[in-house]
């Protein structure tokens, strides 16, 4: 039996860099988005840049909990490979990180910094100098972010892309797949954050918003996938022979009925038949609170799965190995 | 006298092979290969049923490739190829993240759970450095492996290479595989 050399952590990884991609590239978004000269989404934007940084933060931890050295991680950082993606996406992922925690430091309320400090001791004089409001300059560490949030977010299917011994990742969509899963999957995390947080109940237009981006994030990816199963029919045997992992081998369950059908399908038409009517009829959006926690909730798991499919069946797909699967 | 360019590779006569698997046991012995790990490997092709069958053979470990897809995926460059075409890997700096051995299109890598990195086949160089041959050489009692410099038109494997028909597994990787089986 073939092993798998990249685990469950590693599948974790990637959808929390993906999420936090995502994430910031939604709140960013609606930072910059006004209405008559206000800003449209205020609470969108600061309950995004709030939340952007801690998932890759914890996913890059995992990523370094799976080396074999774990503590030997520091030597991403004394080379740089521009041939091998890890290497481009380790220092990618730290100025990612880096600038998504400076963002939510500008959207800290003032009260909530000042508490901050608070609990640093006075004679931290250095500590003490970084209190300092950022929120001037919250537009412009947004458009520093979003290249990096967008290499973050597309990074993680490079990884997979350019192994050429894997015919099931070796395509140019599977980059492209996986930025659009992440940039749904963050539009989905921030409609679900906002439709929890109770104290301040989430408002019409905000739910409005979110869906609409999510929509569009979820058409993209199927019109990734779709030509990613189509193209691969067609290709070479072992492009095609990969593909059988989904279409009938091991993996054509949680392919099928839980990411495209639960994760992918079943949510998109929810968040359609929100928009639609006020959309198409000029009805008023209601935003049903229920139907959005279900489906961000769902598109999170897609989310997830699309991960967990590529990292497992890709290591199964091979060159070599794939006669005897059949 | 100037250096020559060297390029070691290995030609394999598998049609000699008896699946001894001595190749096998000298490789572990000589490298310390783990319990549950190898090096190198022999494979196996059944066709048909008793009594119209055969059974072919066919030993295989890294192929030391010219454009090793695992050297280029290595985040730390730990994992390099020498002037003379082997490919190895530094211990000290590879730090277990296993992005060679998904790269390697001949899974001829395995994780040292013991020290957290990732070992191969190194054409046991620390032999062939001496002028001794790789320990699976030496002790093939049907000489299916023939070891040598492809730059030296007076050796062995260029002879074969030259005068016999042969192939390398799934050159399609693009990887340049240096392991030559005769036909």
């Amino acid at each position: 039996m073939h092993e798998f050399n990249w685990g469950l952590l590693i599948v974790v990884y990637l959808f929390l860099g993906g999420l936090s991609a995502g994430l910031f590239f939604a709140a960013g978004l609606a930072n910059y988005l006004e209405i008559d000269g206000q800003p449209a989404y205020p609470r969108v934007a600061a309950m995004g840049a709030l939340l952007a940084p801690w998932p890759v933060a914890i996913g890059s931890a995992l990523l370094i909990l799976d080396l074999g050295n774990w503590y030997r991680f520091y030597k991403l950082f004394t080379h740089f490979r521009w041939e091998s993606p890890m290497s481009i996406g380790s220092y990618l992922l730290t100025f990612f990180t880096g600038i998504a925690f400076v963002y939510a430091y500008a959207w800290l309320p003032e009260a909530w910094r000042q508490q901050l400090f608070a609990k640093i001791p006075a004679t931290w004089k250095q500590a003490h100098r970084l209190n300092v409001d950022l929120s001037p300059h919250r537009k412009l560490i947004a458009m520093v972010g979003f290249p990096f949030s967008i290499g973050v977010g597309i990074y993680t299917g490079v990884l997979l892309g350019a192994v050429s011994a894997r015919p099931f990742w070796n395509t140019n969509l599977v980059a492209q797949m996986f930025l659009f899963s992440a940039l749904s999957s963050g539009a989905a995390a921030l409609l679900l954050a906002m439709v929890l947080d109770k104290r301040s109940p989430i408002q019409t237009h905000e739910t409005q918003f979110l869906i609409t981006l999510d929509i569009v994030f979820i058409v993209l990816e199927l019109f990734i996938i779709l030509p990613y199963i189509i193209h691969g029919q067609l290709s070479v045997l072992a492009v095609k022979q990969a593909l059988w992992l989904i279409l009938g081998g091991p993996y054509t369950v949680v392919f099928w009925v839980f990411f495209l059908g639960l994760g992918l399908l079943v949510p998109l038409g929810i968040e359609v038949s929100e928009l639609a009517p006020s959309l198409l009829k000029g009805k008023v959006f209601h935003g049903d609170r229920k139907l959005a926690l279900v489906a961000s909730s769902l598109v999170l798991m897609g989310g997830f799965l699309l991960r967990y499919i590529f990292v497992y069946a890709g290591q199964v797909s091979s060159f070599h190995k794939m006669g005897m699967l059949h | 006298m100037a250096m020559k360019k060297k390029r070691y590779a290995l030609v394999l006569d598998s049609r000699k092979c008896i699946n001894c698997k001595a190749c096998a046991v000298a490789c572990k012995a000589e490298n310390q290969v783990p319990v549950g790990n190898t090096r190198n490997w022999i494979n196996e092709a059944r066709q048909g049923e008793y009594p119209k069958l055969r059974i072919d053979f066919e030993p295989e470990q890294c192929h030391h490739c010219e454009h090793p897809s695992c050297a280029r995926v290595c985040p730390t460059g730990a994992t390099w190829m020498r002037k003379d075409g082997v490919v190895l890997v530094n211990y000290d700096d590879c730090i277990g993240c296993r992005y060679c051995m998904v790269a390697c299109p001949y899974d001829a890598r395995y994780f040292h759970e013991e020290s957290g990195t990732v070992h191969k086949c190194t054409l046991c160089s620390h032999r062939v450095d001496k002028g001794d041959l790789p320990a699976c050489v030496e002790t093939c009692p049907s000489k299916v492996r023939v070891f040598g410099d492809l730059e030296d038109p007076a050796s062995r494997v260029h002879e074969l290479l030259a005068t016999r028909r042969y192939r390398v597994k799934e050159p399609q990787t693009g990887n340049g595989p240096q392991l030559y089986y005769l036909l």
